[in-house]
């Protein structure tokens, strides 16, 4: 009877727990790489949803080549390696849920509410970010809005956090522990863990560390032409295009163009190395022939400033269209690709054209281009 | 200072609410994967993880090395199970992540084995 009330009074269930790495300082270390990790992972996630959704006055530059492979792939491995950190610091506070009183007064009501939203919206981040990067999409939201709108949400909640247990932490760092617990081996596991779920994985954004991606969801090198595919020409419901297939140029230009592939490849063939970086982290470089994408706006005629949008055959889908920006289709480096490794295009690459551009969101490369408007 | 942070966080979380509102229509659900995965680690993950840690009470090695082939199994489940594969699009999880699973377990057994020897 009395181990019943004991194990149904959370005051009792709280002295339970006997590790003593269940203690402030671990928190505070943990609690501090949480810190760094949600931080970068919210910039790197602001910077690929304002790369794919730029407000009027922004506009992104074209260089470095793989300035967003770097940004995506820090928020993808690094959201991976956080995982690792979030489930540590939840094991070692665990004890907390159960203190009695629940609630000593209306502030500290108002701090656990935070820490409840804290913890809530950081599960459902690395979870929904972690299945997203797998491809199983088993909820009922749009992944990239219910991803972004919840990164404000967490990252309020870490604010109030942070301020609430800023003096605690910075007091618990800042002293030398005479207990003789062993944090620091408890520490260096969990770092290992984190390290061993980013070298697991890197390889996918990081080519000189492909040997090691045993666990990511992608391979870079591994697909058609020997880069890997995020939407088949098959689940655009494109087919392939033939002899009528025509690139229009239209909107405000000099001239209307209509190119037939022909055309295309008698105007002068460029040759560049630039890669597909996806929103879910991988990156795949590629060498890409084609046609440099300001020749043919200067052939219509296009004056310097113009934004321009790529139209694709894909009927649907939210990427079937995307905006290039004066400082992409000024560069060198971006093409109306016809081939790729040294073969046209495959279906599933885009055939028979398709845009690649250096610095920009997988998705905004699109694929199967019909038409080019210069608004 | 403190109350600069709380003002702060506070409007980055009546952002967040907002867009959520107004840009999510199935808010319930998006409520209930929340929810749901507080109640997933606290009522069940938590307490498989105390009662693996109490059957193997005092044997830091091997506790560290379940956790952490916990985690990375963790990490790792929606690449094995492939949940995510498209029959059209064999790029998409192309290797073979049970085996590699593994490998990777193998390893941090392997080093758990080294640590124990070590600490001898």
């Amino acid at each position: 009877m009395v181990r019943g009330t004991a194990l149904l009074n959370p005051a009792a269930i709280g002295r339970r727990f006997t590790s003593r790495l269940h203690d402030e300082r671990v928190a505070a270390w943990l609690g501090i790489a949480l810190g760094v990790s949600f931080t970068t992972a919210f910039v790197t996630g602001l910077i690929s949803h304002f790369m794919q959704h730029p407000p009027d006055w922004m506009v992104w530059p074209s260089r470095p080549v793989g300035l967003y492979s770097v940004t995506q792939g820090l928020h993808v491995i690094g959201g991976l390696a956080t995982i690792p950190l979030l489930l540590a610091k939840l094991w070692t506070v665990y004890p907390k849920l159960f203190a009695w009183p629940p609630f000593r007064s209306a502030g500290h009501a108002a701090e656990r509410l935070a820490v409840l939203v804290l913890v809530g919206t950081s599960l459902f981040q690395l979870a929904t970010g972690l299945f997203n990067i797998a491809y199983w999409y088993p909820f009922p939201f749009n992944f990239p809005v219910a991803h972004y709108w919840t990164s404000y949400l967490l990252v309020g909640a870490l604010v109030v956090h942070v301020a609430n247990q800023w003096a605690t932490a910075r007091r618990t760092v800042m002293t030398r522990p005479e207990d003789g617990v062993w944090r620091r081996g408890f520490l260096l596991t969990v770092a290992a863990t984190s390290g061993v779920v980013a070298l697991t994985t890197v390889g996918e954004a990081f080519r000189p560390l492909a040997a090691l991606d045993l666990l990511a969801p992608r391979r870079p090198g591994t697909g058609p032409q020997g880069l890997p595919v995020n939407k088949t020409a098959q689940a655009a419901g494109v087919t392939a295009a033939g002899p009528a297939w025509r690139l229009r140029v239209t909107g405000r230009v000099g001239r209307e163009l209509s190119l037939s592939l022909a055309d295309l490849r008698a105007l002068p063939q460029h040759t560049v190395r630039l890669p597909i970086s996806c929103v879910e982290g991988w990156t795949a470089w590629g060498t890409w022939d084609g046609v440099r994408l300001r020749d043919v706006l200067r052939a219509a005629g296009v004056s310097g400033g113009a934004r321009v949008r790529v139209e694709s055959l894909e009927r649907g889908g939210a990427y079937r269209s995307s905006w290039v920006d004066a400082p992409h289709w000024h560069d060198e480096l971006t093409l109306l690709a016809l081939g790729l490794n040294g073969e046209p295009l495959a279906p599933d690459h885009g055939a028979p054209c398709r845009l690649i551009a250096p610095n920009r969101p997988g998705v905004l490369q699109t694929k199967w281009l019909t038409e080019v408007v210069v608004a | 200072m403190r109350f600069l942070a709380y003002g702060a966080g506070v409007a980055l979380m009546a952002i967040g609410a907002r867009g959520l509102f107004l840009h999510v229509p199935d808010l319930l659900g998006w409520a209930k994967w929340v929810v749901g995965a507080v109640v997933l680690h606290d009522a069940v993950l938590a307490p498989a993880v105390l009662l693996a840690g109490a059957v193997t009470a005092r044997r830091h090695v091997l506790q560290g090395a379940l956790a952490v082939g916990g985690v990375i199994t963790l990490v790792a489940l929606p690449m094995v199970l492939r949940l995510g594969r498209h029959p059209d699009n064999p790029s998409i999880l192309p290797l073979d992540y049970g085996r590699n699973l593994l490998i990777v377990l193998a390893a941090v057994a392997t080093t758990a084995a080294f640590v124990r020897w070590r600490l001898r």
